[in-house]
Order: structure tokens, then C-alpha cells, then sequence
């Protein structure tokens, strides 16, 4: 895997995307944020990014969605999937289809760094939805 | 009308009218007299021939703006409340008064003016700029001392008539304020109460409205704290992240007070108001069912528009039920399209139509009539309300709504509605 690591962040609300940059920028972790999953998409390529923090409800592609995508796509790049709505319906439907977590608004941060972690060392053979368990 | 020339006269020779029974009159100007006396709207007659010379003394002494003249000498309206006199009056001004005769209200206006002393300073006022008419609802307190809503239409002589003779007419308007404030209570009191039962099915997109600013703060405070227990932190940084938390926590406070104020039950008030700024506070109740259920929202509005006055609560309910039926209705149809136009156009009579319109199944032509009645219902455990209490509120306004099925398919609901610069007589 080459280093350093960098992970994608897809949030359409302005202050959550800035917020989680700054704690990856904290954690020396570098990332690219982008607001919508169509964005990202557009500028997709399987060996750019190591983990990937999207947001469960974006305007026009989702959360669930864009991680359908990506697996059609042949990537196995891991996805924590972050969400206000505390729906378990979603969240089942996450981590069966993949997900490597499912964190509910507002998370710790060492819980979702932990994740990112996790997530990295593992990178990019298997999704291991047990660490999903979190939120 | 304020630069019609009117030229008060004094006309001293002249003797004061008594009370016109008692002067000598052509047999038909005694039938109307008649007529008047027995009308059942109060009238009261009077002669302001002494305001019109102080009046126009005050022109040879260059005086124009009357108003601001009046504001620094309020002792000429003193003046002029004991010395005009109510010459005549009918038999509905004594008994609005609760006089015993025509006598006890036959002597200086003051009493007119006893309930909205104000109110003879403007009507001096108009009396100066020539007009022909005032009005203006004020109160009155009877010789009983009960106090009652009226509305006062004077009428001024104008050369070249009789210049001893100002008609008033005061119509009691009590009662109908009663009614109307209860009315307005009701249509409150039912509007909070649906507003209430939105609010429920909102609950979903209103947590993830408050989450969303609490996120931002809980990982802005964690990642200040990671700063800080490094050796290298950086000021400038957790300066940045604590003004975001700051930033983010009015925003939540700002959404809490929003929902609070819409689960409130406040008195309605009827202010000037931005519907843009109020469309744009309704969306937010329901970004997240549009985000969630995948409508496309489209706004058109016009960059500037007049203000329309009303209760802000009251108008984003409106906006809130119209949105949440559209939302229900693509849902139910089921179709690719997911969308929902809102646009805003201003009309040729001061008035702004505000439109929805959705690409969901559309309305069954059976049920288009029905539409706003209450307790009319095609969902699955509606109550048939909202759009009920969304005609109570738009009519309430001074506006009207109406539903139809758009050429191009789906429902279009229509609200029209009176923008400020129209004046509503009476509305208080």
C-alpha cells in the first residue's frame, strides 16, 4: 500500500466536512473531502484512496448507494459509513452490503479514528463488518 | 387631495344653527332630517369654525406642516377640543353614548375624542390639509364609562358649502372585533394543533437537522483537544476550531428555537415578512425527508420581492403541509421523476402567487372539490386536516389557495397572497 494513506470524506453539510478534515489533519491522516458522491465518482480511481467516510444521506446518489457503486466497480476500498438517523434498518443494510462501520451522529473521535485504523491495516484485501459493531 | 386650496373663512356675522329641528327648513329638507335622525348609524354634527380660524391664522403666519406645528403646541388642540362644538345629533349617537337625550351630547367634541385623545390632533390635522374625508377605528368611552371599538368618518365642509357643518358619522364595530378576535383565536388554536401533529411526522429530519450542527461541535472540541495534548499545537488552529464550534452551536440553537417556536402556541401576529426567508426556514424542517426520499427541489423565485404581511408561523405551516403532501405523493406514485417545483411570481394586483408543484400521481378529479375540506383525508391515517387548517390560515391572510392537476402532470397547489403595500381596512 503506498503511503502516506489517503481517505475520501463525502458529507454534504459544510461544517461536518470541515470538522472531520480537521481531525484526520490531527491524526496525520491525509484526506480529501468532497460533498457529493457524484463529485467523487467523477474523479474515482480504485488506487487513490484507502478508506473512504461517507455520509448515509447525500443529495441525489447515497451513502448506500455510492458503496453499491464502488463494489460493482471491483473496489474493495473499505467504507465507514457515518449517519444522523439512527434508522437500524440502514445500518444492517450498511454492513451486510459491506460497510466496514456504521457510526451514528455525533461519534467519538477515537472511535471513528480507531476505525480509520483498522480500516487502513487492512486495506485493501477484506471489509471486516465485526469492527462495524460501533456507533 | 392635501393640495385641494381651501379657504376657511371666517364668517363671524353668522349665528351658530340650533339643533336643526328647531330652524325653519323646506318641507323635504325636513323629511331627510327626519330620515337622519332615525338612521341607525351614529351621527354627530359639528362646527369647527373655531379650529378653522385658528387654522387660518396660523397660514397668514407662514405655518405649513401642520403636524409637526400641532406636536410642539398641544394646548391649540386643547383648545379646540373645548371650543368646537357637536351642533346635532341623531338618535343612534345618543344611544351609542348612552346620553338620556340629544342635550348631553350637544356641547365642546372632547367627549368624542375621550377613548383616542390622540385622534384629534389628526383629525385637526387632515381639517388643515383640506381633505374631504378621515377615517380612522378608534375607541370611544361612553357617559357610562364603557369603552367601545368605533370607526369615526368625518366628513369636512368644503367652499362653498356650509362651513359650521363637519359630519361624523361613528359606526360600533364592538361586536364584529369580538367575533373576529375569536375567530382568529380558533383558527389559532386549531392551526397550533395541527402544527403539532406535523411537527410529529417531522421528528425523523428535525433530529438531523440539530445532529448535523453537534457533530461538527463534538469533533471540532475533540480534534482542539488532540491539538493541544501535542507539543507542536498551533493557536491559530484551536482558535479556528473553536470559533466553529461556536458557529455550529448557533446554528443548532438557532434550529431548536425554530422548532420551538413551531410547536409553540403563540399569539399569531401579522408582521411584515421575506417568504423567501420564510420558504427557505420551512425547507429546513424537511430537508432531510427530501434528501432521504431523493426529490429534486427546484426554487424559481424572483430576486426581489415585495414583503407580505402576516404570522411567520403560521405561513411556514402552510409551506411545511404543502411539501410534506408533495413528498408523500411522488412516494405513492412511485414513478422516476422525483421532483417538486416551487415557484414565486408577482401579479398584477400587488398580489404574490406562490405555487408547488409535484411530479407525483396528481389529484383525482373527484376529489379536487373536497380537497380542502376538513376531515377529507386519501391517506392511509391521515387525519384530512392540513390542507383544512392550510385554507383557515391563507384565508385568515387575506389570500386563497387552490389545488389542480398540472398539463404536465402531478398536483400544483396555488396560494395567492396580499403583499404589503396593500392596505387592509380594519385588520388589526
Amino acid at each position: 500500500m503506498p503511503f502516506p494513506p489517503i481517505i475520501a470524506v463525502i458529507e454534504d453539510d459544510e461544517a461536518v466536512r470541515a470538522a472531520l478534515s480537521e481531525l484526520l489533519e490531527v491524526s496525520s491522516l491525509a484526506c480529501r473531502t468532497y460533498d457529493r458522491a457524484e463529485v467523487f465518482l467523477a474523479e474515482f480511481d480504485s488506487e487513490r484512496f484507502h478508506c473512504l467516510i461517507t455520509d448515509l444521506h447525500l443529495p441525489g446518489i447515497s451513502g448506500l448507494e455510492l458503496q453499491q457503486k464502488l463494489r460493482a466497480m471491483g473496489s474493495e476500498t473499505p467504507i465507514i459509513v457515518i449517519t444522523s438517523s439512527g434508522d437500524p434498518a440502514s445500518r444492517m443494510r450498511a454492513l451486510q452490503e459491506g460497510a466496514f462501520a456504521y457510526l451514528t451522529k455525533p461519534f467519538n473521535d477515537a472511535v471513528l479514528i480507531a476505525h480509520v485504523m483498522a480500516a487502513l491495516k487492512v486495506a485493501p484485501e477484506s471489509g471486516g463488518s465485526d469492527v462495524g459493531g460501533q456507533s | 387631495m392635501a393640495e385641494q386650496s381651501h379657504s376657511l373663512r371666517d364668517l363671524p356675522g353668522r349665528a351658530l344653527p340650533g339643533t336643526a329641528r328647531k330652524s325653519t327648513s323646506p318641507a323635504g329638507e325636513d323629511t331627510y332630517r327626519k330620515l337622519i335622525y332615525f338612521m341607525p348609524t351614529a351621527l354627530v354634527q359639528v362646527d369647527s369654525r373655531a379650529a378653522g380660524a385658528a387654522f387660518d391664522q396660523l397660514r397668514a403666519a407662514g405655518v405649513r406642516d401642520i403636524a409637526s406645528y400641532l406636536e410642539t403646541h398641544p394646548e391649540l388642540v386643547e383648545t379646540a377640543n373645548d371650543t368646537v362644538l357637536v351642533t346635532d345629533v341623531n338618535r343612534e349617537a345618543v344611544s351609542l353614548f348612552n346620553g338620556r337625550n340629544q342635550a348631553d351630547l350637544i356641547r365642546p367634541v372632547r367627549y368624542l375624542f375621550a377613548g383616542t385623545p390622540e385622534m384629534a390632533r389628526r383629525v385637526m390635522i387632515a381639517h388643515f390639509e383640506g381633505r374631504r374625508n378621515y377615517t380612522e377605528a378608534a375607541k370611544i368611552i361612553t357617559f357610562d364609562g364603557q369603552v367601545r371599538d368605533v370607526i369615526f368618518a368625518l366628513t369636512y365642509p368644503t367652499p362653498p358649502e356650509q362651513q359650521d357643518i363637519t359630519f361624523i358619522t361613528i359606526s360600533d364595530i364592538t361586536e364584529r372585533l369580538r367575533t373576529e378576535a375569536q375567530l382568529w383565536q380558533l383558527q389559532a388554536d386549531y392551526a397550533h394543533a395541527a402544527r403539532i401533529s406535523t411537527l410529529g411526522e417531522l421528528t425523523t429530519s428535525i433530529a438531523h437537522e440539530v445532529k448535523q450542527p453537534l457533530a461538527a461541535i463534538v469533533t471540532n472540541g475533540e480534534t482542539a483537544l488532540r491539538w493541544l495534548a501535542r507539543d507542536d499545537f498551533d493557536v491559530a488552529k484551536i482558535k479556528q476550531l473553536t470559533s466553529r464550534i461556536v458557529e455550529s452551536a448557533y446554528h443548532a440553537s438557532d434550529i431548536v428555537q425554530r422548532i420551538r417556536s413551531m410547536a409553540l402556541r403563540a399569539a399569531p401576529e401579522k408582521v411584515a415578512l421575506d417568504l423567501k426567508a420564510v420558504t427557505a426556514e420551512a425547507i429546513t424542517f424537511l430537508r432531510h425527508d427530501i434528501e432521504a426520499r431523493k426529490v429534486t427541489l427546484a426554487i424559481d423565485m424572483p430576486q426581489v420581492l415585495p414583503g407580505i404581511i402576516g404570522d411567520r408561523i403560521q405561513l411556514q405551516q402552510v409551506i411545511v403541509n404543502l411539501l410534506l403532501n408533495s413528498i408523500q405523493a411522488i412516494d405513492q406514485a412511485g414513478n422516476n421523476e422525483r421532483r417538486i417545483a416551487i415557484s414565486v411570481s408577482l401579479l398584477a394586483d400587488n398580489r404574490l402567487a406562490f405555487t408547488v408543484h409535484d411530479s407525483g400521481p396528481g389529484i383525482n378529479d373527484a376529489n379536487l372539490e373536497r380537497l380542502f375540506d376538513s376531515f377529507f383525508t386519501t391517506k392511509d391515517g391521515g387525519m384530512g386536516i392540513g390542507l383544512a387548517i392550510c385554507r383557515s390560515i391563507v384565508i385568515a391572510h387575506g389570500g386563497e389557495i387552490s389545488a389542480a392537476n398540472h398539463p404536465a402532470g402531478g398536483a400544483q397547489f396555488r396560494l395567492e397572497l396580499p403583499t404589503a403595500s396593500i392596505e387592509h381596512f380594519g385588520v388589526r
